[in-house]
């Protein structure tokens, strides 16, 4: 179907991609993996014409072609699914799936077409989704389906989905296998990236892998193992085996008592998010009651303590966050950070206390895309006294701790002066983490902290916050991989609709238990809740 | 690697603008039966063959040079500040109030009592505005308009009704009507000029130049603004409040902090801008007091790139058109108007090369962002 022919393609200082030759066949799910930084962003983007490359070419069906930009990609029937949706909230899915294609009739937008169109296109790949709806109302899972039903409607023929599933809860995920494999059976070829290698096994038909901006192999899918791929993603063995000694909680570093934040407004990932369960049409997405994001919720982590919070994202999460930080108003309850109450204290102050936050949205609240790294790297401690001489910013010391901080964590770049947004997306996560982790915080809120991360750099990081447990720190890990969550908590709360509905030792925790918690299902609020002691036993997990 | 890049574009877009300028400027020209090439040859030759033309120059560039550092600073904290013009005219008389109210002072005091006046003055102007930011949402551009227009009417005001000099002698014997204007500055309130300066180094200014040390101030300040924007805690601050205002929250940034302090910053340069012309030209502040300096401080802004070295060309630029515009009306007769005219397209193509340039910029940086 598509041949890519020695496709190189440098930035300054860097090789992003180098004499890449690949081929996809028509029809076939093809999956690109590769540490973060490998190229395949960038490998993709000159697929949609966004990048030209220096050297190499393109051949689409045995013709050459020269994609010079994203209009001549969709023209040549090239659709790439954004990890960014680019949607308009207020409209609705159908208005958002037409913009810009609109096909007219006398001047006049032809609505009765167009949904028919739409409706063919949802049944034919079974995509579950109400053209009227509005987008506002959408669940993530959702307003990815309409970003493919876009690519789709606007007769694409090879669908690139750059990370789809790293925003998406396990429902979630499988649901968009489900329309991947009725796409691909119906023709469509499509080229996925992940670094999720389960994912990739279960999807893929073959798999490609870069490194360092070359292709170390294509294989089928079924030839290969999870460990096999890691190994050729990394030069090495990677271990996915995660070591955890015996859990000693210590005294409570961070207690939440009765916390209610009404989310009004919200954040602009929040807005409208609804409180979608995975894809089931269920009504909690529909009816946008007017029940506080946060909703009374109490919790304790103490030292010594990874607590988990499971649940399907839009429950309140990113609320509760932004709470503890003071982004968002707490209207009533307390938050405790070292015994002292910070409840809706300046932000500053809450984090000069010793708490640290990766958030969940990079873009929105982890980085200053058009500042540097090295500035990127001490945002937030850049008032501390060991960065400041004489009233200025001293550049060689923030410097030599940059280059502590990019060598501890890997971090690919090639000039610290860069724009961050220059790194690719697991880099810039890692430039996150390597800041928050550097200041030797109390407490740590971890906002999907792998998110985005290649195998490799996610274990070095569930590494580090076993470390930081085993320290006598306390870990609140909220993440949509409730894999994740399971192999690194302690104590595992699940979070429904604002409140703490179920809490559970890791021990006796397992997504069969788990899920009718997540969905609502199982313990209407009311019930008795059973409440885990916080107390752990050593155990290896698997990752 | 990346700071030579940014450098490229920042020179790219004013040099466009002052090219498209020029044709402009001679298509005009053609079009009322003026010859274009001498009166561009007039332009430079006037304004850059002698050493009294340059010094005018200088002197013409001075009050920019203030308003534009203002501009940059309220720029890249992400602020309009337009309310510059005001501020520069409150923060004069202001300045003139504290010139002649204070006697027997030493000059080496006096002046920067008169020239914290000035800052105080503008600053105080510019403190509506952004409370009403801050506390009510209301649009920067819109108050500071506002405030400006207040600004005309209450000098006004207070020159004619309150601090009007009367003790100036009447034209007419006596019966002629007072100028409107405050008493004028005590001699230890006027800034020097550069006369002896240049004298030292064998060159003999006329007395008809007034370019004083405020020149000076204004190339240090800037060098400071550099400073402040781009290597002291506050600038970074300014910076990422600016360009992602929900990352610095969440790094414990108070934004509204970083916003008043930027504005306050921004008027307080602003203050300085009409001084040139009070401690050294007039003497006093009058009802003719110059205006616009504001509204010509976010052209050379702009001009300028929003940097502070950028600011002191562009001032520069405008300083050399103004003065050549007068050689060209003089000995081409072509009305200085068609200069203005220059002038006026030169800011309008600046703001569309800024305008493509950064959209440029930014489809770049779609791109860039990697997922
Ligand atoms: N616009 C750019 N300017 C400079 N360097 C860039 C730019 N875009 C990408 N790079 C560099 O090219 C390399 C490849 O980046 P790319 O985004 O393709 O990686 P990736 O494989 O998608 O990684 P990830 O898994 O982290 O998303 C990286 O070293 C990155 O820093
Ligand atoms: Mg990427």
């Amino acid at each position: 179907m598509i041949s890519i022919k020695g496709v190189t393609k440098r930035f300054p200082g860097v090789l992003a991609n180098d004499h890449i030759s690949l081929e996809v066949r028509e029809g076939e799910i093809h999956a690109i993996v590769g540490e973060n930084g490998a190229g395949k962003s960038t490998l993709m983007k000159i697929l949609y014409g966004l990048y030209q490359p220096d050297e190499g070419s393109i051949e689409l069906r045995g013709h050459p072609v020269r994609i010079d930009g994203p209009a001549r990609a969709v023209a040549l029937g090239i659709g790439m699914v954004h990890q960014h949706f680019m949607l308009i909230p207020r409209f609705t899915v159908l208005e958002n799936i037409i913009l810009g294609h609109e096909t007219a009739r006398f001047g006049v937008i032809d609505r009765r077409a167009s949904e028919q169109r739409v409706k063919e296109l949802a049944g034919q790949y079974g995509f579950a989704i109400d053209p009227k709806a509005m987008v506002a109302t959408l669940s993530v899972g959702q307003q990815q389906r309409v970003e493919i039903l876009k690519v789709l409607y606007r007769g694409a023929d090879l669908l690139i989905l750059d990370e789809p599933t790293a925003v998406l809860a396990p429902q979630e995920v499988t649901e968009l296998f489900a329309n991947l494999r009725l796409l691909a059976a119906g023709g469509k070829t499509i080229i996925f990236i992940g670094h999720k290698l389960d994912e990739v096994m279960e999807i893929a038909d073959r798999v490609t892998v870069l490194r360092r901006g070359q292709v170390v192999g294509t294989m089928a899918a079924g030839e290969t193992s999870r460990e096999g791929l890691a190994e050729m993603m990394v030069g090495r063995p990677v271990l996915f085996r995660i070591q955890k000694n015996p859990c000693h909680p210590g005294a409570p570093l961070l207690s939440l008592d009765d916390v209610t934040v009404a989310g009004v407004g919200g954040t602009a990932r929040g807005h409208g998010r609804g409180h979608g369960v995975g894809g089931s049409q269920g009504p909690a997405w529909r009816t946008r009651i007017a029940r506080a994001a946060v909703d009374g919720l109490s919790l304790q982590v103490n030292g010594g303590e990874i607590y988990g919070i499971a649940g399907v994202e839009g429950n309140g999460q990113t609320e509760l966050v932004e709470g503890i930080f003071n982004l968002q108003p707490v209207t009533s309850g307390r938050v405790m950070v070292l015994g002292k109450d910070v409840t809706n204290r300046p932000t500053a102050q809450i984090r000069a206390g010793g708490i640290a936050y990766i958030p969940e949205d990079r873009h929105r609240r982890g980085l200053v895309l058009p500042m540097s790294i090295w500035e990127n790297l001490i945002l937030g401690s850049h008032r501390r006294r060991e960065f400041v001489r004489r009233a200025l910013l001293d550049r060689d010391r923030i410097l030599g701790h940059a280059t502590k901080l990019r060598e501890q964590y890997d971090i690919r770049l090639a000039d610290m002066d860069a724009p961050v947004l220059a790194l690719s997306g697991g880099n810039q996560q890692k430039v996150i983490v390597a800041r928050e982790l550097a200041q030797s915080p109390q407490v740590v809120i971890a906002s999907q902290p792998t998110r985005g991360l290649d195998v490799g750099a996610a274990e070095f990081v569930r590494q580090r916050l076993l470390e930081m447990r085993d320290a006598g720190r306390a870990v609140l890990l909220i993440s949509a991989d409730l894999e994740e969550v399971l192999s690194l908590s302690d104590r595992v709360g699940v979070m429904f609709r604002g409140k703490i509905v179920a809490e559970f030792p890791a021990e006796e925790a397992t997504p069969q238990l788990l899920g009718p918690y997540m969905l609502g299902g199982a313990a209407p609020a009311e019930m008795e809740i059973p409440l885990a002691d916080a107390r752990g036993e050593g155990g290896e997990a698997r990752v | 690697m990346f700071r030579k890049r940014r450098l490229g574009l920042q020179v790219t877009a004013p040099l466009m603008a002052v090219g498209f300028s020029v044709l402009v400027g001679s298509v005009i020209m053609l079009a009322i039966g003026a010859n274009p090439l001498q009166a561009y040859a007039v332009l430079f030759g006037f304004s850059l063959g002698r050493i009294d033309s340059i010094a005018s120059i200088l002197f013409k560039a001075t009050p920019l040079i203030f308003s534009g550092l203002a501009m940059v600073v309220s720029f890249r904290m992400g602020l309009f500040n337009i309310g510059v013009e005001g501020q520069y005219m409150v923060g004069a008389f202001a300045a003139a109030l504290a010139g002649f109210g204070l006697k027997g002072l030493p000059a080496i005091i006096h002046i920067p009592i008169v020239m914290a006046a000035g800052m105080a003055g503008a600053m105080l102007w510019a403190a509506l505005p952004i409370y009403l930011k801050i506390k009510r949402g209301v649009h920067e551009v819109i108050s500071t308009i506002m405030m400006n227009y207040i600004a005309y009417s209450f000098l006004h005001w207070l020159l004619a009704d309150v601090f009007l000099d009367r003790t100036q002698v009447l034209g007419q014997g006596g019966f002629g009507s007072p100028r409107v204007r405050t008493p004028e500055l005590a001699a230890s309130a006027r800034m020097p000029t550069l006369h002896k300066l240049f004298a030292a180094v064998g060159i003999q200014l006329p007395h008809y130049i007034y370019v004083s040390y405020l020149l000076f101030i204004g190339i240090a300040l800037a060098v400071v603004v550099h400073y402040i924007i781009w290597k002291t805690p506050f600038g970074y601050e300014l910076r990422a409040v600016a360009q992602n205002g929900p990352a610095a929250a969440a790094a414990g940034i108070n934004s509204e902090r970083v916003m008043v302090k930027a504005f306050l910053l921004s008027a307080a340069i602003a203050g300085l801008a009409g001084l040139s012309d009070l401690m050294t030209f007039f003497g006093y502040y009058d009802i003719d007091f110059p205006r616009s300096y504001g509204f010509n401080g976010i052209a050379v802004a702009l001009l300028g790139r929003n940097s502070a070295a950028g600011v002191i060309v562009g001032a520069l630029l405008f300083g050399m058109l103004a003065r050549g515009a007068e050689g060209v009306q003089v000995m081409t007769g072509v009305p200085a108007e068609v200069i203005t005219i220059l002038q006026s397209v030169m800011i309008l193509s600046i703001v569309v090369a800024y305008e493509i340039i950064t959209r440029y910029v930014r489809t770049q940086r779609k791109k860039e962002v990697g997922a």
